[in-house]
């Protein structure tokens, strides 16, 4: 019929137009503008330079991207190792309470991370409930100064990102045949090597899901060392916001943030490997 | 693990997520501007918000485009569903893929690339700039969520359809969607939550006759910590609260 | 037809939300206001609003190059008024990037303080209107050192205050205490001695805690530092709720800001301008916003109106003795790139 190929094809049409303007083009001008050169007035000289990428490879740029990877993968692992046995406990859970149970990770899933940053400033004050608590306790006898550190930066980011972690690993999780598990006790495997060998490899996927779910936020959440972050916890997000938005330097801003990008394509390269590589194992049982 | 441990896990895990909100919702009633202690309850901040006429502008510059780009990106992240399912073209997997990378590209390289086409095309930052960096994170989310139903629909459906002479508008207007109403409006939510929720992207993009709740809370935030702003993020928690409640509600009957 | 009628009323309700939200069906009587946070009570705005029937579009600012940088990105941003310190409109006005003041239409231009006037950033204040004036001085809470133990800038390299400073989150400031500290001018523009600044503040890193302009006030309030560059006018308020904080003068010299209103080259309500800085001109309204800031107007008529206590109250208004060590700062011209760049490096860990 005519009339339904003019819609196929005004429907697909629509959104790669929109995909093209939104989401093609502006990655395009990051990557040109990262290779242009800042300008005095003028936000940009028009002249093609590689001087931003040299930049970045300058001892202390290239200490934040560190530093950021660390303080990022830091988080990340531990939401890997607080979140795993959570999901794990959950998914396997055969209580009548399970729906309500994931349904209270939702919640936090759901909300704005600024207002649960915000109130995690609020427990880390030197004056904060968390000091009052540990004082009447007796626990301490002098407040902590919790706030304006990495420490507080990591609780801020797990706090935030932490259901992005075990939302992911749940859905995995849930998919896991039992009886792989049985049968490898079966056959004489201890508790470790059921863990090692059989649960982990097939969880992988969700692993690195949610990895990925936490690694790059929390790369890119700038409100967070904004708010509970000191001089010496500076995440990428913030490079590029100040890059962008104080200092004037589109280029070196939009250098950090392709570097930032291709972050993530490794990322996803990992993580398609990894779904793949199970789907063979899965389809050789 | 035997049974106590399991449950401790979990109570601690959920202390964690919880209590640092509970306590801040607390605080919201608390008769004191500065003090950490108890000192009677009251309903005062709450009164403050509800006579702070700016704030309600802001609030109501974010409910409608939250409202709006929700709206658009579903439209448009439905069809984009519908279209994966049921067309074969050229560029397909590569939508698809594109799709899943923009659910997973950092915010903050959405946001420094929107700014820079909004820059380029010399448009002014305010309320268009925003709805259209709206729309275009919410849409990836809302084709992946009809996406995951759609999948799950017979093919018959729409052959039998076809084969009585429906074209494909009427199959999407009268099949598509009735069929998929439980996850259109999931996707709907979930957009109108991100919407109401970003930070990030707005920072960059929204100009100075627009501002929106998340900034105008941020800015807040940045003064310190408030009686007003537990009152205002106590609202704000209790509103994502109430579309969380209905979206679960939906997606139940849904199955 | 095929459109179901709630879907109708949906379309319906969709349309009525756009009608009501765009701004280009929006009432022409606003103003668009980007001024430094902290600077202006909400009442005060409150008051234009309901004199005027002009409604207030209000966003602040914690650094003059957010501002800049704000302007650069989307020139067309319909801002009517900022508030950039001395230096920026110094740069500002050469760029052609405000409009020149029609005096004609501020009745109450004559309130200002004279010594404020015609001075070299902005000669016969054609582009811009004092509005406050501050000090950044040190601030120093005397529950953990004793009273008077900290004398000047140089003292903040002492070991004992690990961890514990708070540095106002601004390239010049920040510059320019390193500057007065290795005894330069704090508006240096030769590279050398920058560079030479930031090198010493390299070796601060271990001593400061963070660097926050904002929030400064409830920080050392609830005492999550105890030691630090400070705002006169936020530790003045911060000194009220909190009693054992100390404001210090450093024997070496320090910075005396001050803030203009200025209209930006693309205002869109320039009349509206021009009412509001004629009522921020009136003396109560100068009085008001002084008092309720804590920082100094530069309105002479609103400063006569104060009770004495503020008039003469030491951080607000500190004694000729005390003014003669401030520095006015001025435009880096093509260094300012230099002190940014140093600036950046400087908070992603030297």
């Amino acid at each position: 019929m005519k009339h339904d190929k003019t819609f196929k094809f005004i429907t697909i049409g629509i959104i790669w137009l929109w995909l093209a303007i939104f989401a093609v083009a502006p990655n395009g001008l990051v990557f040109l503008t990262s290779l242009l050169q800042q300008g005095d007035n003028e936000l940009v000289r028009l002249q093609l330079t590689l001087n931003s990428y040299f930049d970045l490879f300058n001892t202390s740029y290239l200490k934040i991207f560190l530093h950021s990877l660390g303080l990022a993968g830091c988080c990340t692992l531990v939401c890997i190792i607080v979140g795993y046995p959570f999901a794990f406990i959950i998914a396997r859970s055969t209580s009548r309470y399970k729906g309500f149970l994931l349904f209270l990770v939702i919640i936090p899933f759901w909300t704005s991370s600024l207002i649960r940053s915000y109130a995690i400033v609020a427990m880390l004050k030197t004056k904060g409930i968390l000091n009052s608590l540990l004082l009447s306790l007796g626990l301490i006898d002098q407040p902590l100064h919790l706030l304006y550190s990495s420490t507080a930066v990591m609780i801020g980011l797990v706090y935030s990102l932490l259901p992005f972690m075990i939302l992911p690993l749940y859905a995995n999780i849930e998919k896991l045949d039992m009886r792989l598990i049985d049968a490898a006790r079966d056959l004489g495997a201890n508790k470790r090597t059921v863990l090692l060998k059989i649960i982990l490899p097939l969880t992988w996927p969700g692993i690195i899901a949610g990895s990925m779910l936490v690694f790059l936020p929390a790369m890119s959440m700038f409100y967070i060392p904004d708010l509970l972050g000191g001089a010496k916890s500076v995440l990428l997000g913030n490079l590029i916001q100040n890059q962008f938005l104080t200092a004037r330097n589109w280029p070196m801003g939009s250098a950090v943030s392709v570097m930032l990008t291709l972050l993530m394509g490794l990322m996803l390269m990992l993580y398609w490997h990894s779904t793949k590589r199970n789907k063979d194992a899965q389809d050789l049982l | 693990m035997n049974r106590l441990t399991r449950i401790a896990y979990l109570a601690v895990v959920y202390l964690f997520f919880y209590f640092p909100i509970g306590v801040l919702i607390v605080y919201s009633f608390n008769n004191a501007s500065y003090s950490l202690l108890w000192h009677g309850f009251t309903l005062n901040w709450y009164k403050e918000l509800l006579s702070d006429t700016d704030l309600q502008s802001v609030a109501w510059h974010s409910l409608s485009v939250g409202i709006l780009a929700a709206t658009i990106a579903t439209m448009l992240g439905t069809l984009t569903a519908v279209s994966l399912y049921r067309y074969r073209f050229k560029g397909k997997k590569l939508l698809h893929g594109m799709i899943f990378v923009m659910i997973v590209s950092p915010d903050i390289v959405m946001a420094i690339s929107l700014l820079i086409l909004f820059s380029t095309l010399k448009a002014p930052l305010g309320f268009w700039t925003l709805l259209l960096s709206h729309v275009t994170f919410c849409m990836p989310f809302v084709a992946v969520t009809v996406y995951s139903r759609i999948a799950g629909l017979d093919k018959n459906i729409f052959e039998a359809a076809k084969d009585l002479g429906a074209s494909d508008f009427t199959i999407l207007l009268r099949v598509i969607i009735p069929l998929l109403w439980p996850a259109i409006l999931a996707g709907w939510l979930l957009s109108f939550t991100l919407s109401l929720d970003d930070v990030i992207i707005s920072f960059f993009v929204t100009g100075p006759d627009f501002d929106i709740l998340p900034l105008k809370i941020f800015s807040m935030v940045k003064l310190g910590v408030k009686p007003e702003i537990n009152a205002l993020c106590s609202v704000m928690f209790a509103l994502t609260l109430l579309i969380v409640l209905i979206a679960q509600l939906v997606l139940r009957k849904k199955q | 037809m095929i459109v179901k009628k709630p879907l109708k009323n949906f379309i319906l309700a969709i349309g009525w939300v756009i009608s009501c939200c765009s701004p280009l069906y929006a009432a022409e009587q606003v103003i668009n206001i980007f001024n430094w946070s902290g600077y202006m009570p909400d009442d005060v705005l409150m008051q234009f609003q309901a004199e005027t029937g002009i409604k207030v579009n209000y966003s602040t600012y914690d650094n003059n190059e957010t501002l800049y940088a704000k302007l650069k990105a989307s020139p067309q941003v319909g801002y009517d008024i900022i508030v950039p310190s001395t230096y920026f409109i110094d740069r500002m006005r050469h760029q052609n990037m405000l409009q020149p003041i029609d005096k004609s239409k501020l009745s109450n231009f004559k309130n200002l303080n004279p010594e404020l006037l015609n001075k070299s950033f902005d000669p016969e204040n054609r582009y811009s209107v004092p509005f406050l004036w501050s000090a950044t001085a040190i601030t120093l809470n005397t529950k953990y050192w004793p009273k008077g133990s900290v004398k000047g800038w140089n003292d903040f390299w002492q070991s004992q205050y690990k961890d514990q400073l708070l540095l106002v989150d601004d390239t010049r400031e920040v510059f320019s205490m390193a500057l007065i500290s290795l005894g330069y001018s704090p508006n240096d523009t030769d590279p050398n001695h920058i560079k030479q600044a930031f090198e010493k503040l390299k070796q601060l890193m271990p001593n400061i805690k963070v660097f926050n302009a904002e929030g400064e006030k409830s920080i050392y309030i609830d005492e999550d530092v105890t030691l630090g560059m400070g705002w006169s006018g936020d530790i003045y308020l911060a000194q009220q709720e909190n009693p054992a904080l100390e404001y210090i003068f450093p024997k070496e010299g320090f910075i005396i800001a001050l803030d203009s209103m200025a209209i930006p080259f693309n205002a869109k309500h320039v009349e509206n301008a021009y009412k509001f800085i004629n009522f921020i001109l009136r003396a109560d309204i100068a009085k008001k916003i002084s008092m309720q800031t804590g920082y100094a107007t530069a309105n002479l008529a609103g400063v006569k109106l104060m009770p004495k206590e503020i008039r003469e109250n030491p951080i607000i208004y500190p004694d000729e003795s005390i003014l003669a060590r401030g520095h006015f700062q001025s435009d880096a011209g093509a260094s300012s790139t230099i002190y940014e760049k140093y600036f950046q490096l400087l908070k992603i860990g030297g």
